[in-house]
């Protein structure tokens, strides 16, 4: 009968359950178990037809944006929700990799698919970088390092104007070519997207399923049990942000060619609070949560464009709400630590002595 | 007699500036034991057990685990190696189930690297199974069937400690060192554990632990460490120790009392 | 030579004020016991405060720090019910997720009631240059590492001749304990809160005179170099803040002669890495706020 929490897929159905345990919520919950893999076939089949039914490459354009920022915030979510690194700087990484790419592309002249694995590559070195001198640090410290990351990487790509191209950033972006095929118009970039996010949905669960994901949560639970139980913490932690420095790499190198022209612009810290907000607000700690923060937080720019600023005003009053109501996110992890809020439900040690912010 | 014992402390020292919370101890635990190591409040059990585990590096002297030394090794290092432990306050992942919790503890035996992970190759499924089953096993094996799938903070205190144990075995140790582990437990819990502790060493696990509970000490253990103001009082079998003028004396105070008061004790 | 010294000077000023910010933060991270990220966002309030309230009584300098002081307070209050009170007992992360949505609530909110474009500041301080020796320094200069080190002072007789300022240094020790010796224990660390804020509050006019200029969105790098002058005390040390906040004062107008201006805010960034690798724990023995 349980399949309560075995694993760390957390499924819609438990996250009904989260909210209320009714008899309905675990009828749904049975349901989409048996049939999970058909499901998932049949979101993804209406997907792939969806552009059929539409003309406007302004609505596709808008799923796009929701595709690769599904990447962007589950690559931050890999790094904060899985093992519990507070880092701010992914928009360093989307830059590193987005710049990787239209270099190559442009002054190299390299085929786009063999750039796209060496764009993640490279990026995954800066993310080993940037992790190394901050293995020891915890909460905001590490949170300030990583923020002064993502912009050393902005002003890199502002100033160092023979490899960039400075202030003027870098034009004439070559689209991708497969087969003698050009992607180029907005409903190709739209599988392009969509093949990468299902990829990266795959694999991450996958990694996520295994020793090293369990290594990863146990560090984002209590560093020092984890050590004691062999989890060589460093080197888990370290591996951890290149991963998600892979993928924010790999989201950057599919966004150059998409827009065909880069600046540091593109790459303020501005960005790395939407991404954030996107995590935060549609959960931490699964793999559905930053799915469901891209699609909130993209629809609602769209929906919210009439009232211009307003809506970033909109995004961090519901931040705060969700601090307040639901730590983890809409569909974020509820068996975890961040989840807790302080009214916890358990007993003896507070969790204030516990945790590491 | 040559072998070397499966765990030596040798002179043991640490120091907070000037404050000597551990000074010059020894200990040596052979395969089998059951070691207890007692001492009033502050007498620097715990500080001495951090030193010997690798949560805390040792001023001075040298921790040995089947002749290896271990004195600077980190923390996960020590437990790769085969030295589990459990702590004072319980430092269970309060979030994730009694299961999962277990299966960390398989972390150093199983051996996907992320390529297995992303392919999931046969190593990959070799190492889930093994963690399934074998989580399975010691779930059972500690009397935790029931709790499989309850998140491990909201279990009661005496089940907590289990859980902890629980996780410390799936190291597959070679030694376990438990801190406290009757804090907090009533007569009835305490005899549980009791009669736990001494099932596991006898199923082969070798066992050291910090108590105050005498009659757990004394009935439980086969070796004794007494510790007082960070020394070595006294060092032998629980008659012995109990004996010991040095050991009543760090516990109630020099002064006379009467015969029947002194067999009165435990 | 001249130049350097001039330079120094400058370093000096700026340093003064980044002080006054790193003071302030390091109050409200000792006595809250929660680090934040608002303060930037506070700072920039002051100024503002004061500013509006130039347009309608004038350019005295007293009264604007008594506005920017009372208005960076006010928005302690709220930053304190918002993201600090009822997160006492939880874990660190949800605060410090909470006070950057406030921030970024309270940095968007300027742009679109201040405007997102720079304005230029009334002047408060006639422009009287003096000059010492081959150094050359403003009267206005002169206004702002006054106004700090009165500040600071200020604070010092709070600290340790109130009974206020007691209650201060026992909640930001330990909280627990001043529960139970019957201090209100919320209480006073709002008001230090507020206090920390206010400060801030002054340190964010003085920004704006001196550079005559504010802007909405100045609230970012400020409130990382308040963060990254904190370090050197720990987060919680008042003393070491105000040395950190001065070293990268220097250490910034020294820095700018000999690199482009882009690069400015990344000197505090620098000095964050340094200290956080020679002394990760800052230069404070005592106990401080949980990070």
């Amino acid at each position: 009968m349980k399949r309560t929490s075995d694993s760390k897929w957390v499924t819609p159905a438990m996250l009904i359950a989260s909210y209320k345990k009714s008899p309905q919520a675990q009828a749904i919950e049975r349901f989409y178990h048996k049939h999970r893999t058909v499901l998932m076939l049949i979101l993804i089949a209406f997907l792939c037809i969806f552009p059929f039914f539409t003309n406007k490459s302004y609505v596709l354009g808008v799923i796009c944006r929701i595709f690769l920022y599904s990447i962007l915030a589950g690559a931050l979510n890999t790094i904060n929700g899985y093992s519990g690194q507070f880092c701010l700087g992914i928009a360093g990484f989307f830059c590193v990799g987005a710049y990787s790419e239209a270099i190559l592309a442009t002054a190299a002249k390299m085929n786009f698919w063999v750039i796209l694995p060496i764009a993640g590559l490279l990026t995954a070195a800066i993310g080993l970088l940037v992790a190394l001198p901050t293995l020891k640090m915890q909460g905001i410290y590490l949170a300030i390092v990583t923020l002064g990351f993502s912009e050393i990487a902005r002003l890199i790509a502002l100033n160092w104007t023979s490899l960039t191209g400075g202030p003027m950033g870098i034009k004439g972006i070559p689209v991708p070519v497969i087969f003698g095929f050009a992607i180029r118009s907005t409903r190709h970039f739209y599988y392009l997207y969509l093949a990468v996010a299902i990829l990266f949905l795959v694999v991450t669960s996958r990694v996520i399923r295994s020793r090293i994901g369990r290594a990863w949560m146990s560090i984002r639970e209590d560093q020092l049990a984890a050590k004691s139980l062999g989890v060589y913490t460093s080197r888990y932690k370290a591996l951890n942000f290149m991963y998600g420095a892979f993928w924010a790499g790999i989201a950057g190198a599919i966004y150059a060619p998409y827009v065909r022209f880069i600046d540091s612009t593109y790459f303020t810290l501005d960005e790395g609070w939407n991404i954030l907000s996107m995590m935060i607000i549609g959960g931490q700690g699964t793999l559905v949560g930053p799915i469901v923060g891209s699609v909130i937080v993209n629809y609602l720019t769209e929906l919210l464009r009439p009232i211009g600023q307003w809506r970033l005003v909109a995004y961090a009053l519901l931040i705060i709400v969700m601090m307040w109501w639901r730590p983890q996110g809409l569909a974020g992890a509820s068996n975890s630590i961040v989840a807790v809020k302080g009214d916890t439900k358990l007993r003896k040690n507070s969790p204030r002595k516990e945790v590491q912010a | 007699m040559s072998t070397p014992a499966l765990f030596e402390a040798k002179n043991i020292c640490k120091y907070f500036g000037g404050l000597k919370a551990v000074q010059q101890v020894d200990m040596t635990i052979e395969r089998g034991d059951i070691y207890g190591i007692i001492g009033p409040n502050g007498a620097g059990k715990t500080t001495f057990f951090n030193a010997c585990s690798g949560i805390d590096k040792p001023t001075k002297g040298h921790v040995y685990l089947e002749g290896e030394e271990i004195t600077h090794l980190a923390p996960e290092q020590i437990a790769k190696k085969g030295m589990a432990r459990t702590f004072q306050n319980i430092k269970l992942f309060r979030y994730m189930s009694v299961l999962e919790n277990v299966k960390i503890g398989f972390h150093n035996q199983l051996k996907s690297t992320l390529f297995d992970a992303i392919l999931h190759t046969k190593t990959y499924k070799q190492d889930e199974a093994f963690a399934a089953e074998r989580g399975e096993q010691i779930i059972e094996q500690v009397g935790l069937g029931p709790f499989r799938d309850t998140l491990a903070g909201n279990l009661p205190y005496g089940v907590q400690r289990k859980v902890e144990i629980a996780r410390a075995l799936a190291l597959d140790p070679k030694i376990i060192l438990l801190d406290e582990p009757a804090a907090g437990m009533n007569p009835s819990e305490t005899h549980n554990l009791m009669k736990f502790i001494k099932d596991l060493n006898a199923q082969g696990y070798t066992i050291a632990v910090i108590e105050h509970d005498m009659k757990f000490v004394m009935n439980a253990c086969n070796k004794i460490l007494v510790l007082n103001f960070g020394q070595k009082i006294s060092e032998g079998g629980p008659s012995e120790v109990q004996q010991d003028s040095k050991v009543i004396e760090a516990y109630f105070g020099k002064g006379s009392f009467t015969e029947e008061g002194r067999h009165g004790n435990a | 030579m001249d130049y350097f010294l001039n330079q120094l000077i400058n370093g000096i000023c700026q340093g003064a004020i980044y002080a006054l910010m790193a003071i302030g933060y390091s109050v409200v991270v000792g006595v809250v016991g929660m680090v934040t990220f608002t303060h930037g966002e506070v700072i920039m309030i002051g100024a503002f405060a004061a500013y509006y309230m130039f347009f309608l009584s004038g350019n005295q300098i007293l009264l604007g720090l008594v506005v920017s002081f009372l208005a960076s307070g006010v928005l302690g209050y709220f930053v304190y019910k918002v993201c600090y009170e009822r997160f006492f007992n939880a874990p660190r992360h949800v605060s410090l997720l909470c006070t950057i949505g406030f921030s970024m609530l309270i940095k968007n909110l300027g742009q679109i009631i201040f405007g997102p474009n720079q304005k230029p500041m009334l002047d408060v301080v006639q422009q009287n240059f003096f000059k010492i020796g081959v150094v050359q320094i403003s009267q206005l200069q002169i206004v702002i590492i006054l106004t700090v080190v009165i500040m600071a002072s200020l604070l010092s007789i709070v600290f340790n001749k109130t009974k206020f300022g007691i209650m201060l240094k026992a909640v930001s020790q330990d909280k627990t304990a001043s529960y139970m010796v019957g201090i209100d224990v919320k209480k006073v660390a709002m008001l230090g809160n507020c206090l920390g804020c206010g400060l801030g509050g002054i340190a964010g006019l003085l920004l704006a005179i001196y550079y005559q200029t504010l802007q909405a969105t100045m609230g970012g790098p400020l409130g990382m170099k308040a963060f990254a002058s904190s370090v050197l005390g720990g987060l919680t040390d008042v003393r070491f803040s105000a040395l950190g906040g001065l070293c990268i004062g220097i250490i910034e107008n020294l820095g700018i002669t000999i690199s482009s201006a882009s690069f400015r805010d990344m000197f505090a960034f620098g000095f964050l890495i340094l200290v956080l690798i020679i002394r990760p724990q800052g230069f404070v023995s005592k106990k401080g706020a949980k990070v």
